[in-house]
């Protein structure tokens, strides 16, 4: 029983990871379809935001305080990460709109830009951030331990799901996004600035990102190739869930994360990695679309 | 209320329309008509914004609006109906017509004659667009349109693939706002007896040019016809 609980409780934590690497990529790749090889990059700005803010903290306020620079942090890292990704879509992205292979290029060399600009900063050592004090230990229920960290996780994970939620479907922002994403010459003809609405949606999934960076600086040691072990996990998320869906990249994260842990359960971690993109294969065969896909009445076919 | 004077537009590096002049006084109806890939729906395309216009003059109202992004120009009061309706299929009837109130700040309420001039759409506020039949989202693009309080509404091709009893109603819809509504009109389309019956004024396009144009009321219907056909 234990046994399974912990079970179920990693499938959740891990599955809630993903989760929170995917939304901004759900939003960025999914609603845009802009495939942003640096997004993971986004992620990696964030983690190393945490660390920075972290320091400051030390360094300069009383050790008191101390616990509360983590959010700071997350604050800090989504204003960074919204900030660049505004500048990128600004001057790079929105110049290559309906050409998916030249911008797949152009993040990809940005990608590796921010990477060594990382190693150049921070050193190729991976530095580590402290938790915060009210983030060590666990929660014991029954013989299993839930450790805070984890939990904290996955309250930021609903949190940032109620705010994409909020801000897509009760915003006047979200109708104006909306708009745009499914169609966007009826949405300026509805008298929408389309541009100003692709500029703040790529910056919103960029700071969503830096969040989800700032919280897998709590898991471990952070490298300029923090990104990059995640992007993968998140890119295969968003597409097994289907493009375009945010209710599919929740589905898509879980059955990687719940489908990982399960197997690697009884076999290994290597046996689990092939299992899940074996399954992802498999479900693609048949839902080339992804799990979730969009219905309408098409009119002019 | 709308004048264009010698404008050309491009798609992409080719000219379709060159030198085009063509005015809309206020408060009438006017159909552009003439056959297939005449350049018709890059005239409204242009008005829109949605294609380049180097060179030339658009005036709304006395305003020059040729440099103006599109949503400048909805908001200026153009309301569009495009070609295919381009109703947001994901979005129900309702947020469809809402949508409209962003030329006007995102803020305010639905007029009430909308639901007076199409009450199937009230019954239907719920479905989402893309489940409507094509006269119905013909009538929800019109009314969407109409949300933006525009002063001049353009219409493409409205009877295109549209079922008698819809198109019928979709004319009387736009005789009642161009009477009570004060709205200027203007309609690209193919169906003659619909633009005969509709229009005050005529314009006749012909491989990017205006060939013929007068008061409908005054042209040969079979010349017109001919023009239309030869």
């Amino acid at each position: 029983m234990v046994q399974f609980m912990n079970t179920v409780f990693n499938g959740v934590s891990l599955s809630s990871i993903i989760l929170l690497t995917s939304l901004g990529l759900a939003i960025t790749f999914g609603l845009m379809r802009v495939i942003n090889m640096a997004h993971g990059e986004f992620l990696m700005i964030g983690a190393y935001m945490t660390y920075v803010v972290q320091n400051i903290f030390a360094k300069f306020l009383p050790e008191s305080v101390f616990s509360l620079y983590y959010f700071v942090a997350i604050l800090a890292a989504f204003a960074v990460t919204f900030l660049l990704g505004a500048l990128m879509e600004r001057f790079i992205i929105s110049k290559l709109y309906g050409r998916e292979i030249d911008s797949l290029l152009a993040t990809w060399g940005i990608s590796l830009i921010l990477q060594q600009a990382a190693r150049s900063i921070f050193g190729m050592q991976g530095v580590n951030v402290t938790a915060p004090s009210f983030l060590n230990g666990g929660l014991e229920i029954g013989g299993c331990t839930f450790s805070y960290n984890r939990l904290f996780i996955l309250v930021m994970v609903v949190a940032c799901m109620l705010l994409v939620w909020y801000i897509m479907y009760k915003s006047n922002f979200g109708k104006q996004m909306r708009a745009v994403m499914q169609n966007r010459s009826m949405a300026q003809c509805m008298g929408i600035n389309s541009k100003k609405v692709d500029m703040i949606t790529f910056s919103f999934g960029s700071g969503l990102a830096g969040i989800a960076g700032c919280s897998v600086a709590l898991l471990g040691s952070i490298d300029s190739t923090i990104g990059q072990s995640y992007i993968v996990n998140s890119f295969i998320a968003v597409v097994l869930g289907g493009v375009g869906k945010l209710i599919g990249t929740v589905f898509g994260s879980s059955i990687i994360g719940f489908a990982s842990i399960g197997i690697e359960n009884y076999t290994s971690a290597s046996i689990a990695k092939a299992a899940v993109l074996f399954i992802v294969i498999v479900v693609l065969q048949f839902r080339p679309q992804g799990l979730f896909t969009i219905k309408s009445r098409k009119l002019d076919e | 209320m709308l004048k264009i004077t010698d404008m050309d537009s491009y798609y992409g590096e080719s000219r379709i329309i060159p030198s085009l002049s063509l005015d809309v006084e206020k408060g009438k109806v006017v159909c552009l008509i003439g056959r297939n890939g005449v350049g018709k729906s890059t005239t409204l395309k242009s008005i829109m914004g949605l294609v380049k216009t180097p060179k030339g003059s658009i005036k709304l109202d006395g305003e020059e609006i040729i440099n103006m992004p599109t949503y400048n120009r909805v908001r200026g009061g153009i309301g569009y109906v495009p070609q295919g309706r381009d109703i947001f299929p994901q979005m129900t009837v309702y947020e469809n017509l809402m949508l409209g109130l962003q030329a006007r700040g995102g803020k305010g309420e639905l007029p009430d004659y909308i639901y007076e001039l199409f009450p199937i759409l009230e019954k239907f506020e719920k479905r989402k667009g893309g489940d409507l039949s094509g006269g119905q989202q013909q009538q929800l693009a019109i009314a969407r349109a109409l949300v933006t309080q525009p002063k001049i509404l353009i219409l493409d091709e409205p009877t295109e693939g549209i079922q008698p009893s819809v198109i019928q109603d979709i004319g009387n819809v736009i005789r009642k706002i161009n009477k009570e509504l004060g709205l200027t009109v203007l309609i690209v389309e193919q169906y003659l007896d619909f633009v005969l019956s509709i229009s005050d004024y005529l314009y006749i396009m012909e491989k990017g040019e205006i060939i013929l144009q007068g008061n409908t009321s005054e042209l040969d219907a079979q010349e017109v016809q001919d023009q239309m056909t030869h």
